[in-house]
């Protein structure tokens, strides 16, 4: 138990702030980035794949990417039934173009959020996290081949996901 | 899929991964996570303490159970030793008594429904006479307003044949008046023509 506490906080010392930056990017809200932030370190100390697993690292970014979609989904059902929920964090001066980049932003994010598991690590990694492929070959014990692969794949499917949402957007305003 | 689409997708990606939190939030997360995990760190104490916890209420139940069986002994051992009973000999004794305190339940009972009926039936007879009077009044008032009415009628109509009275001996006396004014003017008329006649006749006679 020590152990695992001690290693905790290596890994918070280590890859907190980067790990604070992936959750705040992929909520585009602070305070939810710091509860989940939270919540991940629990879940990392109750794991047993966190104990097995060769990359602590590795293995906490995949969990925060998966903890951070997770609350977006549910947080989409939330906004739906309340639409008045928390503010996202501020991008832009000008009130009307972060409004307009702020819903792009959550257009992209929820789109990234449909797809599978491994698309979406990669694709996160290489464009939001900016990570070169060998790292993220690394971290997914795969090689940069694969991982370059799977994000060509993820983005095609992104694309395809958000022309479909612009199509029905644009049919439903006719 | 244009190629603009795709820019537009790597645009906002890009957007994305410039997006920086601030580093006070970054502090205080921090913070709490450390308090967190020291709070995780603390549980299995509280998880000793659990378990000991149960080995007490183990115990506990052991006691309990210990107790129920000797009082389920006593019990036994107290039906098994105790003498047979008359059962008419008790019925005799225990019947006058029941029998007292039946009736004088049955009566209380039989009292506290008549009160409770009397006071109810004084309820609705002062609900329906309130009720009759407010109709009687409200009745009343509607006769008394109707014959005010007729009053006030009467009253107008009797001026009106006044004031159509008094017009009427008005247009009689004004009559009157005219024809007077007329015969007076005949008359005058009359004198003037008289007396110019006359004149006419003092100046011929003074002339000759």
């Amino acid at each position: 138990m020590q152990k695992r506490h001690r290693e905790l906080l290596e890994l918070l010392d280590k890859s907190g702030a980067s790990l604070y930056t992936l959750l705040t990017r992929l909520t585009l809200r602070e305070e939810t980035a710091e509860e989940l932030m939270q919540e991940l370190f629990i879940k990392l100390s109750n794991s047993r794949g966190f104990k097995k697993c060769i990359s602590r690292d590795a293995y906490a970014r995949k969990t925060a990417i998966n903890l951070a979609f997770d609350w977006r989904r549910k947080f989409r059902q939330e906004l739906q039934l309340n639409p008045e929920v928390c503010k996202p964090v501020s991008i832009d001066s000008s009130p009307l173009s972060k409004l307009i980049q702020t819903e792009e932003l959550e257009e992209v994010l929820d789109a990234i959020g449909q797809l599978n598991k491994s698309w979406r690590q990669a694709l996160v990694m290489r464009y939001i996290q900016q990570l070169s492929y060998d790292d993220i070959a690394e971290q997914m014990e795969k090689t940069p081949h694969h991982v370059r692969a799977l994000c060509s794949k993820a983005l095609n499917r992104l694309r395809d996901t958000l022309g479909t949402n612009q199509k029905n957007t644009t049919e439903k305003e006719i | 899929m244009s190629e603009k689409e795709e820019q537009q997708i790597r645009y906002r990606l890009k957007v994305l991964s410039q997006i920086e939190p601030s580093s006070e939030g970054l502090e205080r997360t921090k913070e709490r996570v450390r308090d967190t995990l020291s709070n995780t760190k603390e549980r299995p104490k509280n998880n000793h303490a659990g378990i000991r916890q149960v080995f007490c209420n183990i115990q506990t139940i052991k006691i309990a159970a210990a107790a129920v069986l000797l009082i389920g002994l006593g019990f036994i051992t107290g039906r098994l030793f105790v003498p047979a009973v008359d059962i008419e000999e008790l019925q005799a004794a225990l019947e006058p008594a029941i029998r007292q305190q039946l009736q004088e339940q049955l009566s209380e009972q039989w009292q506290r429904t008549y009160a409770n009926s009397l006071t109810q039936i004084k309820n609705e007879l002062a609900q329906q006479l309130s009720r009759d009077l407010a109709e009687f009044a409200e009745q009343a008032l509607a006769a008394s307003s109707t014959m005010t009415d007729q009053r006030i009628k009467e009253l107008v109509q009797l001026i009106e044949a006044a004031r159509a009275k008094d017009r009427q001996w008005i247009a009689a006396a004004l009559e009157k008046i005219e024809f007077n004014r007329r015969q007076d003017n005949t008359r005058l008329g009359n004198g003037l023509v008289a007396l110019a006649t006359r004149t006419n006749d003092l100046r011929r006679i003074e002339e000759n």
